[in-house]
């Protein structure tokens, strides 16, 4: 069976290795650092029901209401299976419900209404003055154990997953890449690697590997800033029920609640800066559904990077599709060898390995279905019980 | 204003956007340099492991890990350490900080009083390099069949959403390995379990009660609370309020009670 090369130790790599080993695939991981250290560990955990992009992003919504529901069902010990609410403040708010609620419908998220006396019987921490509330399947997942349930399955199947193993360049010959350099940092010493395709499923850093070979990628990292408050405030998931904005969500874990988000574009995914205004203005939205925030002690604050797709022309990031797309680089760039996965979600883990493997599939001439659906995920721990 | 980030501006894309800040991010220098002294080692490169001294212009907000990441990026790409959600759940990023079992996540330089700043790794587990350690015996003796979910103690609810029966939330462990670096015992005596097992053990005895025969059974057994001398390092260094030392006395008590002793 061909050789594939993942070049990504996120979420995203994590699934295309589990998915690739299924279908037989010969499957090697290569990650600069610890294994999740990039967005997908450290996004606030939200597992959508889909319902935050289901008026002006319904593909992601839909794809969001599928995967979380099979999430659910395969890993089970790394979800808080507690709900969400969306909560109307204001008139502005009530009059964005009824479209809410039929873009919901519509891409088969079940929803249910409630009036502001159950919602606050819900969740006693709510602003008393908000005017109604809609449930939705939202819920909290721990963004590292969920995909190291992928990691130690695949693993265990036989894929082999280097951390501390940084590509360095990618080697093309005659319009085909042949091979990339690794850097081990822990061995300290360089090393080639041969393969028959190689993905690259680096997401906000996907830009970087791209460099590597010589093309350019439509890739746009998009940080935002989290912040993390000492004290579980509520047990579901509340969002504000109005268009996707910033600091509009608030993400219950643990003994920790997680408030986010805010938005801005960069340049260089390795030089991000924490505009520090970024902290209180979140602080301060998040408040006005769940007043308590502004007495809570801050616990953490912290950014991640989205991996936004460029869509060539300037539009306002929060409106960037969430969906994600696999880039032949054959068909784009005349370079054959490699795929780029790009945009995303933590939520949609699985869908775009399935996307992806498909399409290696039919590069490889493979006709063998995708199996993630079905088959069990192993305990995250499992992860640790082989060397 | 920016805390850090090597750039006096953030290069931003001239995306005309109105909902979203897109003015030019302002630096507002209250940086002060500081140095961490971070024990390197690279089997049979650095070997054996010795300190290497590294400064930065740090905001004092930053974390010891924002630290890391700096130094990572803008000096040594080959530093080793464990990271990935910055705000103490998945437990990765536990070292010895001045000392003491620390994450780096959560450990504000402004709240170090000794500086440099020392960093090691955990002790007890084996070294894999730099500030990396194996992490896989953590897990030797936690059972798959124990449950990471108990139920919310945030009760004040009087009523439950439809279609949920409990509100549920992870266990506060978040299998760092602070109270296992921390712990006399485990350095002396490699049959303990730890505090860490004995913690999930007692917590899995407090949700399924039915098991207490053989969770009792395996935490009074040769390699159980038996071997505990009462230090409490692993409660003083949890990071998020497990008190392993509490659950070993819990467990100790409940073993003398049925006589399994």
């Amino acid at each position: 069976m061909e050789k594939i090369v993942i070049i990504g130790g996120g979420g995203t790599g994590a699934a295309i290795a589990h998915d690739l080993v299924l279908r037989g695939f010969n499957v090697s991981l290569f990650e600069r650092g610890e294994l999740l250290s990039g967005t997908t560990g450290r996004h606030h955990g939200l597992l959508h029901s889909g319902a935050r992009y289901a008026v002006h992003d319904p593909a992601a919504a839909r794809e969001c209401i599928q995967e979380n529901r099979i999430l659910r069902h395969m890993a089970p010990q790394a979800i808080e299976q507690n709900d969400g609410l969306f909560v109307a403040l204001d008139v502005a708010d009530l009059a964005f419900k009824p479209k809410f609620l039929e873009n919901c419908r519509a891409c088969g998220i079940p929803t249910r209404e409630l009036t502001a006396k159950q919602a606050l019987a819900l969740e006693p921490e709510l602003n008393p003055s908000l005017k109604a509330a809609v449930q939705v399947p939202d819920a909290t997942m721990d963004a590292w154990r969920l995909p190291l349930h992928f990691y130690a399955t695949a693993r265990a199947n036989g894929a082999r997953i280097h951390n501390y193993s940084q590509v360095i360049d990618v080697y093309q010959a005659g319009g085909h890449v042949t091979g990339i350099r690794v850097l081990d940092h822990r061995m300290h010493r360089e090393y080639q690697v041969q393969g028959d395709l190689f993905i690259n499923a680096t997401g906000a850093w996907a830009g970087k590997i791209c460099d590597l070979a010589g093309i350019q990628l439509p890739i746009l990292p998009g940080p935002g800033v989290m912040v993390a408050l000492n004290g579980r405030l509520t047990n579901m998931v509340i969002n504000r029920l109005h268009k996707a904005d910033e600091g509009d969500i608030i993400v219950p874990q643990r003994n920790l609640t997680l408030l986010g988000t805010s938005i801005w574009l960069a340049d260089d995914p390795d030089a991000i800066g924490l505009p520090r205004d970024h902290e209180s203005k979140i602080i301060n939205l998040c408040a006005k559904l769940v007043p308590v925030v502004k007495k809570t002690k801050v616990h953490s604050t912290w950014h991640a990077i989205r991996p936004l797709i460029a869509q060539g022309k300037a539009v306002n990031p929060q409106e960037i599709s969430r969906d994600f797309d696999c880039y032949d680089h054959k068909q784009r760039d005349n370079l054959d060898g490699l795929i780029s996965v790009i945009g995303g979600k933590a939520t949609t883990l699985r869908l775009m390995a399935e996307k992806t493997a498909d399409l290696i599939c039919r590069k490889t001439g493979r006709n063998i279905a995708c199996k993630t659906k079905t088959e069990k995920l192993l305990h995250y721990r499992h992860f640790y019980k082989q060397k | 204003m920016f805390l850090f980030g090597g750039h006096a501006e953030q290069k931003i894309r001239a995306y005309p956007c109105k909902s979203v800040s897109h003015k030019k991010l302002k630096l507002t220098m209250s940086t002060k340099k500081t140095t961490f002294r971070i024990l390197r080692y690279k089997p049979g490169h650095i070997d054996p492991p010795r300190y290497q001294e590294f400064s930065i212009e740090a905001d004092p907000d930053m974390s010891v890990l924002d630290a890391l990441e700096k130094i990572r990026l803008e000096q040594d790409a080959t530093l080793m350490y464990r990271h990935s959600c910055h705000h103490s759940s998945c437990g990765t990023c536990a070292c010895k900080i001045n000392g003491t079992e620390r994450l780096a996540c959560t450990t504000k330089i402004k709240d170090l009083r000794n500086k440099p700043i020392t960093l090691m790794p955990l002790a007890g587990f084996k070294p894999i390099g730099d500030l990396v350690v194996d992490i896989s015996p953590f897990y030797d003796n936690i059972s798959e069949d124990w449950n990471y979910l108990k139920n919310s103690e945030n009760v004040k609810y009087s009523q439950m959403p439809e279609s949920i029966v409990r509100f549920k939330r992870f266990e506060n462990c978040i299998e760092c390995g602070a109270c296992i670096s921390a712990c006399l015992v485990t350095h002396k005596n490699k049959g303990f379990v730890g505090p860490a097992v004995l913690a999930a053990l007692s917590n899995e005895l407090k949700k399924s009660p039915q098991k207490s025969e053989s969770l009792l059974s395996l935490a009074g057994n040769e390699k159980g609370e038996r071997l505990c001398e009462r230090a409490i390092n692993c409660s003083r260094v949890c990071p998020t309020h497990v008190y392993p030392a509490k659950h070993i006395a819990d467990l100790r008590k409940l073993i003398e009670d049925t006589g399994l002793d």
